[in-house]
């Protein structure tokens, strides 16, 4: 039998099992839309500094952000918030700024005007001072005057993460941030969300970026499916799709003379002959496979027209993670 | 920081985003054709029939057509539209009740219906009957409940159903139209017939659907937009927000 959620307390189960320093704890969550399960079974402890949720498009990183915001229900199990259920509890919400990933915005408000709601419905005091600050910290002028729709895509983001911000949030929930800003942006905000996760907020960001990942330097909870496959720190995780095996496709005179040499080292798990001219090798060490081409080729005589790595996306990284938690 | 300021934030950003050049011009249109006709048929019609002619127009035209259709219009916009384009989500996360946000979404739909229904239609009264005080204050408040009424309605109607305006043109096209006079029970159902009662009552003269009682014709209305501001915000907190 499944529990909806709804029908318990569902922050009082999760507040039971809340460690001390956390922000935002998922227990047991799934999430499903009919048949399809967009989120399954995630316990997940977030705390303060930036947490990346990295993931390829559809994994359901939007999903579980939109289940910490509380803006979608949990089909069976609980979210903890800041001290409460987010979508019950008014004070939870409050601690909560979200970027959300649509590019939805008011576009007949100007910018300033946006921001000023926020704050004022956040009940803050001096609302458009606050407005002010904010557009600010995001390089954004308070006093620009047109209306929103007529804003350039990363002017409109910049907007969002402003009324984000607005009411200095506990917990900052970004999903893809960064799309539609220029590098320079860019590291505008990595600085920006690095500075308020040193500050002791915590940062939730979900990226289908791997290197965009890397350079918030955080801890990283990898989704895909719908499922938690991975967590830890970059590096961690950097290290744990290194020992996935790799392809290479090598485009060389005679396939085969080079498959039988290649398949005497223990660096190649694997050699498949495409045609006369194209091998493909499976290897758990890139250097290693690299260097012994090279030394094939020597031996052989024959000259490597091209050596292309065959699964260096992330989607294969991915397919990995997924298969290997099955 | 105090209920009422926030509640008046979100009425002037909704506010904002109802009133549109289109929207304004269909405004006009219908109220300009309210006019003339109201002069077409006060020129046309024999003096001591003339009220009856003018009342029975505003009871087809006035509470059958432009008030149900323009707060249709403004109403089921006023949350609905920021479900279809994602921007609900900047005011639903926000710590507030949800009946602030739904308070709010029923004032500024009928900060707009209440005077496109009352102004022009009351004008209409005036010039079709020569003037007469008691025939344009009956016309005022019977489409002034109206408004109220169906502002509520279809402000949540438009935050239920995503084919909200063809929902509501099915309610007052099949529903209020035809199936509510074809029978006393589901007269009652029908938001049309305590309006029509308040005209037909002040006015003295017979209408379709007015079978109500002069107090259910005044109380209803009201009574219904407060049920509806109450049924939003409930819809609010169990809804999934994208």
């Amino acid at each position: 039998m499944t529990v909806d959620a709804e029908e318990v307390d569902p922050s009082a189960a999760a507040a039971r099992s809340v460690p001390a320093d956390a922000s935002v704890v998922l227990r047991q969550v799934s999430k499903s839309f009919g048949p399809l399960v967009a989120v399954s079974d995630i316990d997940l402890v977030v705390r303060p500094g930036i947490t990346a949720i990295l993931g390829p498009n559809g994994a359901g990183k939007s999903t579980l952000l939109r289940l910490i915001c509380g803006l979608a229900k949990p089909t069976t199990g609980s979210v903890w918030v800041a001290g409460g259920n987010p979508r019950f509890d008014d004070t939870a919400r409050g601690h909560i700024g979200l970027v959300p990933q649509q590019d939805g915005v008011f576009e007949r408000q100007a910018a300033l005007e946006t921001v000023t709601l926020a704050a004022t419905l956040s009940g803050l005091e001096n609302p458009e001072a606050q407005a002010r600050r904010a557009l600010n910290t995001v390089e954004l002028d308070p006093d620009l005057g047109r209306p929103v729709g007529t804003f350039s895509k990363g002017m409109r983001q910049r907007v969002k993460v402003a009324q984000a911000l607005v009411h200095d949030p506990t917990v900052l929930v970004l999903d893809e941030p960064l799309n539609g800003l220029d590098p320079r942006q860019r590291q505008h905000m990595i600085e920006l969300f690095r500075r308020l996760g040193d500050a002791g907020r915590t940062v939730l960001v979900s990226s289908h970026v791997l290197d965009e990942v890397e350079r918030f330097g955080s801890r990283v909870v990898v989704v895909a499916k719908g499922r938690l496959v991975a967590e830890g720190d970059f590096h961690e995780i950097r290290d744990l799709l290194d020992t996935q095996p790799h392809r290479l496709r090598v485009n060389c005179a005679d396939a085969r003379s080079l498959a039988a040499e290649l398949i005497r080292s223990s660096a190649v798990l694997g050699c498949d002959i495409v045609d006369d001219e194209t091998v493909e090798l499976t290897t758990d060490d890139v250097r290693a496979a690299r260097r012994l081409l090279l030394a094939a080729g020597r031996n052989l005589d024959q000259t490597l027209h091209a050596i292309t790595p065959l699964d260096d996306d992330l989607e294969s990284v991915f397919r990995y993670l997924v298969g290997r938690s099955a | 920081m105090s209920s009422a300021r926030r509640i008046r934030a979100l009425y002037r950003a909704l506010l904002d985003q109802q009133l549109t050049k289109s929207r304004l011009l269909l405004i006009g249109g219908f109220s300009v054709l309210a006019l003339v006709l109201a002069l077409s048929i006060g020129s046309q019609v024999e003096p001591d029939s003339r009220t009856e002619a003018i009342v029975g127009f505003l009871s087809v035209y006035g509470l059958g057509f432009m008030v149900p259709i323009l707060s249709l219009l403004f109403a089921s916009t006023t949350l609905g539209q920021l479900v279809e384009d994602e921007t609900l989500v900047y005011l639903w996360l926000r710590p507030n009740p949800r009946w602030q946000l739904a308070l709010a979404a029923w004032a500024a739909a009928a900060t707009i219906a209440l005077p496109i229904a009352v102004i022009p239609l009351s004008a209409a009264a005036a010039i079709g009957t020569g003037g007469d005080g008691g025939i344009v204050a009956a016309t005022g408040l019977s489409m002034g409940l109206a408004a109220v009424g169906y502002s509520g309605l279809f402000v949540l109607l438009g935050l239920v159903f995503r084919r909200a305006l063809l929902w509501g043109l099915v309610y007052i096209f099949i529903w209020e139209l035809f199936v509510a006079r074809a029978g006393a029970g589901a007269a009652r159902l029908s938001l049309n017939t305590y309006p029509h009662s308040v005209l037909a009552r002040l006015t003295d003269i017979e209408l379709p659907l007015a079978e109500r009682s002069m107090a259910a014709g005044l109380i209803v209305p009201v009574v219904l937009a407060g049920l509806s501001v109450a049924a939003t915000a409930w819809w609010l907190n169990r809804a999934e927000i994208t």
